[in-house]
Parts: structure tokens; sequence; C-alpha cells
């Protein structure tokens, strides 16, 4: 699959060719950078006076950079095809190779990256417990009820969220029975076929 | 067992043949039971023919008595010997003790699990279910290609008798995250399965020793 880059997008790139490769290097690094923590104008600021331009070329070219990056990490787009894309910008064989290896090195974490965007559930993080036995309580002395309580830290959208249960013995070996053939579900064929065939 | 006057008034009433003869006092004794334990229970539960020749102040009074002496013991986990102490004092005659306390043995687990129940505690998880699915893309995001669950534990509360539900997603790491697996927790329900039968037995001593 080719990707297809709009006539803005291709003018924005431009510029990278008339550049150093060390300084295409280093709006590549910039580029992930402002995915991992947002972007920062002032380092456009700081490039555009070194390289004698408007600070509205450098930060077209760093964004069509990311673009480039981000939309061949999301399609997920082989070597070729990447090499392919990117050959109708006619940059120099050097060019290439080095937005190549951008690519091949920043997939892995742009996609990780781009996976926190997706509509979100709260997703287990961690879970401690402890086992408690009720001696009393204000309305029946003398008792025996052990009881595990659970401590379950959940994130959603960057927030920690912790909530606190409790549950006998007996409900907690059924969580875990249930739990243990949700996992056993993943080995039996049909899954395994389904794993195997949709890539 | 610390009872009010009021219980003790009752009580006497209750003993006194001329006020309640036999059939009455048993009649009174499982309406009292039943008020209590019976989640049908209203009023209507002291109007029995038989009681009707006897003033409904009285009943109301010796019911509540009888009611207040039940849930009392029950909290406290009297035995027979501290039923009868007690009875013996209002002046109740021997037949009336025994029919008492054999209501009372009958109805006790009932009553100990209502009393167990109320209070305050942490949502209780009572089930899970679970969803099994496989990712393949977002908008954000293709070919993503991985398995992942969604897990939902059915909570219940007790005072507000609401039930939420926690629902989590997790992948398959994080599933295996009992860092109790199910043989230990076998473990764990036999430990304190015996345990349990052993404390039972020293309970009675052992607990009032310790708090003396």
């Amino acid at each position: 699959m080719l990707l297809d880059l709009s006539e803005e997008h291709k003018e924005h790139l431009a510029f990278l060719p008339q550049v150093d490769s060390t300084v295409v290097a280093e709006f590549g690094r910039i580029a992930v950078e402002f995915l991992r923590r947002g972007s920062n104008p002032k380092v456009y600021e700081g490039a555009a006076r070194k390289l004698s331009v408007s600070s509205d070329t450098v930060q077209h070219g760093v964004e069509g950079l990311t673009y480039l990056l981000t939309e061949s990490s999301k399609l997920m787009i082989s070597e070729l095809d990447f090499q392919d894309s990117v050959f109708v910008l006619g940059f120099s064989e050097e060019l290439n190779k080095l937005l190549l290896q951008l690519y091949l090195d920043n997939r892995k974490e742009i996609r990780t990256i781009l996976s926190e965007l997706s509509p979100d559930l709260p997703s287990y993080h961690s879970l401690e417990w402890r086992l408690d036995v009720q001696l009393a309580s204000r309305s029946l002395r003398q008792q025996i009820k052990p009881s595990v309580t659970i401590k379950l830290h959940l994130n959603q959208n960057g927030d920690h969220n912790t909530k606190v249960l409790q549950t006998d013995p007996a409900t907690l070996l059924h969580l875990v029975q249930q739990l243990e053939q949700a996992l056993e579900e993943m080995k039996t064929n049909h899954c395994r076929r389904v794993v195997r065939n949709i890539k | 067992m610390e009872l009010s006057e009021y219980v003790q008034k009752g009580f006497q009433m209750l003993a006194d043949p001329g006020s309640f003869d036999s059939n009455a006092f048993t009649l009174l004794l499982r309406a009292a039971f039943q008020s209590l334990l019976d989640a049908q229970a209203d009023e209507a539960v002291l109007d029995h023919p038989d009681l009707k020749h006897i003033d409904p102040v009285v009943l109301k009074h010796c019911h509540t008595a009888a009611a207040t002496y039940i849930l009392e013991a029950g909290k406290q986990r009297a035995d027979k010997s501290t039923l009868s102490t007690y009875l013996e004092d209002c002046k109740f005659d021997r037949e009336r003790i025994e029919l008492f306390c054999t209501e009372y043995q009958n109805n006790k687990n009932t009553l100990e699990i209502l009393l167990g129940s109320i209070g305050r505690s942490l949502p209780h998880i009572t089930d899970v279910s679970w969803r099994l699915e496989y990712q393949i893309k977002t908008n954000q995001l293709h070919k993503m290609y991985r398995p992942a669950y969604l897990v939902t534990l059915n909570v219940e509360n007790t005072d507000s008798r609401s039930h939420p539900e926690i629902s989590f997603s997790c992948n398959m790491e994080q599933l295996q995250f009992a860092p109790i697996g199910q043989s230990k927790i076998k473990n764990m329900s036999l430990k304190i399965s015996s345990l349990l039968s052993e404390v039972e037995l020293n309970f009675q001593t052992g607990f009032s020793n310790i708090f003396k």
C-alpha cells in the first residue's frame, strides 16, 4: 500500500533536501519527541535562526516529517512501500535511505503512542490483596468470617484509579476458575486459527 | 446480658399464666421470632384469634420485650444456661423456659445469619464476566492483530443495595495476575476451614479470657 501524499504535504517536505542530512536526522528526532511530549514552538525558532530560514518553514518541515512517520506507522507499510511512496518526492538516494531508517527505528514507539489514542476503557494496572478475618460487628459478636480485600489499580486516559473491593474465599475461587477458563480460550483451535489467519 | 426494665416488665407479664395461658405464650413467642426473621411478616403477626382476649397494649409490650431479648441473645451468642438464668429471674416456670430455649435453638442459625449481614462493608464482588476479543484496527492504528480481554466484576454494595459494575481491559499476561493460583486458593480454603473448626472449640473460653 502506498502513502497518498497531498500537494501541501509534498511542499512542506520539499524543505528537507535543502538541508544537511544531520539536520534531517535532527528534525526526525524532534518529530518523535513532539509525538511523545507535545510540540514546543521555541524549538522551531532556534532551528530557524541557525538555518537562516523562517520558523514557519522549519515548522512545516518537522510537521511534514511527523505526518509521514505517523501515517506510515499507522498503516504499518512495508519497507518497499515506504521507499516507493517517498520516491515520488524526488529526493536523493541518501535522503531516502535516511527517511526509511527513521521510519523503521521509530515505528514501534509511534504505534505505541497511537494506540493510546483509541477509545479508552479503564485498563488493568496492578492488584494488591489481603486476607482478613472478621471477628465481631456491632450486631453480632464472636464471628469468624474470612474475607479477601483487594485493591485494584486501573488506568484510564492517563489517570490512575483505585478501587477497594472485598470478596469471600469461595467467590474468589470461583473468580479464579472463570478467569482461568478465559485464558484457556486463547489456546483453543478456534482462536489459534483466527490469530494465524488474520494478519 | 444487660436488658432494660421495659424488657424485664414485659417478660414478667409473659411469665404469668394468668395473663398468658400456655397456648397464648407459645403463639406470642412464635410471633416474636416471625417478626424478626420472616421478611414478609407485618403487624398482622399478632392477629391470632387465641390472642384476641389479651389487652393489645400488653400484647405489644410483651411482643417487643421478647423480640428485644431475642436480638440481644443472638448478638451475644447466648448459650442455654445464660438464657435460662435470665428467664428464671423473670419468674418463668420450667415448662416455659424449655419452650423458649427450644424455639430459640430452632431459629438460632437464621437469627445469626440475619445479624451477621447487618453492617457496612466494602463493595463485595459477587461474580465476574469476561470477553475475549481480537483487535484488528482502530481509526488511529491499523494492523493491530492482538488479543485482549474485557473483564467485568459484578459488585454489590451492602447499604445502598446498588449493583455497580467494574469493567477493565487487560492483556493475556496481566490476566495471569492472580498471584494466587487455583491450587493456592484451594489450600487457603482448606486451612481456613480447619482453623475455623479449631477456633470454634476454643471460642467460648478463649475469647472471654482474652477480653477479661
